[in-house]
């Protein structure tokens, strides 16, 4: 599997995840962001229509973590580190379900690992 | 919403291991039981689909303390539509992992229900799921003269004993149940999120005291 198929992989993994989860499919974008020359981390980008956003983070975070959990698991087998951001679009703030900090949107710059 | 329709719930849940095992490349195997076949042995899960999980990659399910497993169980849920307090109708388990932590947990409960009786003060055990909450107050009603609840916010959530009709005593910092030698290294994969991502992270061993004061 090349580094390329590996990315493509992710990113259809976390689109169909979502796609299940929301109630418009046709509306989730993954997107695989690579960081900066010798960066091991690959950021998933997820944007999904502003009232399904909260449906893929869910109670405190819950759903965001638990998509996070799988994807590392996955990334274990890719031998790649990745990161799964949902982006909110800014003129739709809504974050009320996001009551542990975890990420919603692009505001966020702390990271892990 | 009830599952009323156990074929599509299961259909459901075997599409998304079947995305994990093709698109995502883990090497699972899985057996998926839906109706009375389902049902808990002992009684201490709520579960009407039962969804085993095998294969060489199965110890990443179970490491972590089951984090995966959760996260799996969790996501199974939620595209099966089930509202929250419904969650425990869908049950993940691989190697009996569950049926051994239901032990673990039950031996920690005989040991607080002791230490309870002999200190009076009300104990604390450490922030664990919602299920692991459950069976922990199931244990729990063997014992005539203690009672629990739960107390905490989210993921810091957790339950205390008390000896019964103490319980207006503020519960004492005591988190000393310490989670099973399994899987419990703390090494993160990727991921990002400041903070309290890991619910067992900072616990005590044994009967060392927390930092001191009640914990809210």
């Amino acid at each position: 599997m090349t580094h390329d198929e590996k990315l493509d992989a992710a990113e259809e993994l976390m689109t169909k995840i979502a796609r299940a989860l929301v109630d418009h499919p046709d509306e989730v974008l993954v997107e695989a962001v690579e960081g900066d020359e010798g960066d091991d981390t690959t950021v998933l980008e997820m944007r999904v229509a502003p009232d399904d956003v909260g449906k893929v983070i869910g109670k405190q975070g819950r759903t965001v973590r638990s998509m996070r959990t799988i994807l590392a698991a996955v990334g274990q087998g890719h031998h790649l580190r990745y990161e799964l951001d949902v982006v909110e679009d800014e003129d739709d703030e809504n974050d009320e379900e996001d009551t542990d900090g975890t990420t919603v949107g692009g505001s966020e710059s702390t990271t892990a690992g | 919403m009830p599952i009323e329709d156990y074929r599509a719930a299961a259909t459901t849940i075997s599409d998304f291991l079947k995305l994990l095992t093709t698109t995502g490349g883990l090497r699972l195997k899985y057996r998926i039981t839906a109706g009375e076949g389902a049902a808990d042995p002992d009684g201490l899960e709520a579960r009407e689909i039962y969804v085993e999980i095998a294969g060489p990659d199965a110890g990443l399910v179970t490491q972590r303390n089951g984090e995966l497993l959760r996260a799996l169980e969790h996501v199974a849920a939620k595209m099966v539509r089930l509202e929250p307090e419904e969650h425990d109708r869908i049950s993940f388990d691989s190697g009996n992992f569950k049926a051994m932590r239901a032990r673990e947990m039950k031996m920690a409960a005989d040991a607080a229900a002791e230490r309870v009786r002999r200190s009076g003060a009300p104990y604390s055990f450490q922030p664990m799921s919602s299920r692991e909450r459950r069976m922990l107050h199931l244990a729990f009603r063997q014992f005539d003269d203690l009672e629990t609840e739960s107390s905490g916010e989210g993921l810091r959530r957790f339950v205390v004993v008390y000896r019964k009709g103490d319980k207006h005593v503020p519960p004492a910092a005591a988190p000393s149940f310490q989670r099973g030698g399994r899987g419990g290294r703390d090494s993160r994969g990727g991921g990002r999120g400041p903070g309290r991502r890991n619910d067992r992270r900072g616990g005590g061993r044994g009967d060392r005291r927390g930092p001191g004061g009640p914990r809210r």
